[in-house]
Order: structure tokens, then sequence, then C-alpha cells
């Protein structure tokens, strides 16, 4: 599975509430204490579901738009 | 002092006269932030105008009930905060914040002033701009108001496709602010449209698959 692309995580505006952890389907964040860390990337299936729980935008998983016919190129 | 072969290439100044650039450098400064910032908070008052040198920005209208729209995502040469600078009372008409790190030409609003009434290319320069963002908004209002969500989320995806340098990072919420609707209801027609095979999902890609029946959601 490629894991090479991972949820981002601004700890600037994180506030340790844990929701990204508990409803991570997979368990793969896991709480520190700077703030939830990605202990199994080979685990995460950038479902996005972090970040649509985290209260304060901290989480955010990008997502790139592209035409089939220009990845084959 | 900023250095005018920072900006002096970018649309907005490519066409000023010497003299105009002379004079910006002299009024202006450079600034950067981190990413997450915000530059500008919506209702307060308007101290500067804003160029991007470097990075992304977007630039949000927001409700009592914290709802937002996108109103536009700006990268380098985009001008901001420029409408609140030329109204009456001079108070920041959205919220501007970074999506990345970024580098920004300031320049304050008394100098603004001063150089929208002593130099006409720089006028001529803004009313171009003006124009182009006025465009923009039009066409937003008319999205908004004459397509569904499903027509306005499959036509921004086309959108984001065709322009590959604007592609990446864009989260679901950012989408559903950028076409007014929220994050569970563009998950919801995400999946509807990998279901149909318009498009399919990999990690990070969504990769668009039929042109012709994205296009035909779209109408």
């Amino acid at each position: 599975m490629q894991v090479d692309v991972q949820p981002i995580i601004n700890y600037n505006l994180c506030t340790k509430c844990g929701l990204c952890v508990t409803g991570c389907p997979v368990d793969a964040l896991h709480m520190t204490s700077t703030g939830p860390v990605l202990n199994k990337p080979t685990t995460c299936t950038y479902c996005t579901d972090c970040e649509g729980l985290c209260p304060t935008g901290a989480i955010r998983t990008p997502l790139i738009v592209s035409w089939r016919d220009n990845l084959e190129k | 002092m900023i250095k005018a072969e920072l900006f002096e290439n970018l649309h907005f100044f490519s066409k000023l006269d010497t003299d105009t650039l002379a004079a910006i450098v002299q009024r202006a400064y450079q600034r950067n932030i981190s990413s997450g910032e915000t530059l500008v908070i919506e209702g307060m008052e308007a101290e500067a105008c804003y160029f991007i040198l470097s990075g992304q920005l977007r630039v949000t209208r927001m409700n009592k009930e914290g709802r937002m729209q996108v109103l536009a995502r700006l990268g380098p040469g985009a001008p901001l905060n420029i409408i609140s600078l030329l109204k009456d009372q001079k108070t920041n008409h959205a919220s501007i914040e970074s999506l990345t790190a970024a580098t920004l030409l300031v320049i304050p609003a008394h100098e603004f002033d001063f150089l929208l009434n002593t130099y006409p290319d720089f006028s001529a320069s803004l009313l171009n701009t003006f124009a182009e963002r006025m465009a923009n908004i039009t066409n937003l209002a008319a999205d908004l108001s004459l397509y569904t969500v499903r027509a306005r989320l499959a036509q921004f995806l086309i959108e984001l496709a065709d322009q590959p340098q604007t592609a990446g990072g864009w989260t679901q919420d950012e989408i559903a602010a950028h076409i007014g609707t929220v994050r569970d209801v563009v998950g919801r027609l995400l999946r509807d449209f990998e279901s149909q095979g318009l498009i399919s999902r990999e990690r990070q890609q969504i990769i668009l698959l039929d042109k012709q029946g994205l296009m035909k959601q779209a109408e």
C-alpha cells in the first residue's frame, strides 16, 4: 500500500482533544504529549475521517484531482 | 526595503513604469507568514493590501453559524484586500488566511491611497485586476444560484483537473466551502460519482475517469 502521503497534523492548532484518535476506524493514530501521531502509517487508509472529526482544522488530508489520461502519460 | 526584482515580473506590476515601481519599493515591505495564519479578519479595520509573492491563501466569508464560503483561493501575483481599501468605510470585506507558508508584499492603507492618486498606471492596473476579480465573483454567484451541488462539484473537479498547477492540496472541507455546501455532502457525492464509474479514488488521488459523464453531471 502506498503510504508516502499521510494526514498532515498542525500542532499549533491541535488542542489534543483526542477525537481523531478515538474516531480513526483503523486505530492508526496514537495520542502523545505533543498531540496525535500516525503510529501505524501502513494501516492508515487515508479515509479522511480524522480531518472531518477535528474541531480546529488541525488535521488536513488534501486531495489531488487528475484526469486518468494525464496520469498515464 | 523590498527589492523590485521580487515583484516586478508579477502580472499586476509588469506594465508599471520604473518610477511607479520605485515608489512601491519605497512604500511597501515584505512579510512572511506561516501556514494556517489568519492575515485579515472580516469586519476589522483594513490596514493594508497585499500581493502574494509565494504561497497560497484563501479569501472567505462566514455567517453567524460558522458556515464558510470560500470566495477565492489565490497564488503568486494575486492582490488581496483591495476592495476593503477602496470602500469609503475601510473595513475588511472578507477574511484571508494562508493555506501554505507565504511571502507577501504589503502596502499600508495610506501608502495605497498615495499610489492610487499619484500614479495612473498603478490605478489602471488596479482597475484591470478589479474587473477580473468581479468577473470571477459573478461566475461564483451564478454557479451558486443556477446549479445544483452535484453539478457544482462536477464542475469543480473538472476545473481542478484541467489546471494541474492548482489541483493539489484541496481538502473535502475546502472543496465544500468553495462550492457552497458542507463536507458530508461532498463525501457522499464523491462516493456516488465513484459508484457510477465517473471517478476513482486511490489514497489522496481523485482520478477522473469519464469526462463525458462528469460533464453531463455538471450541466
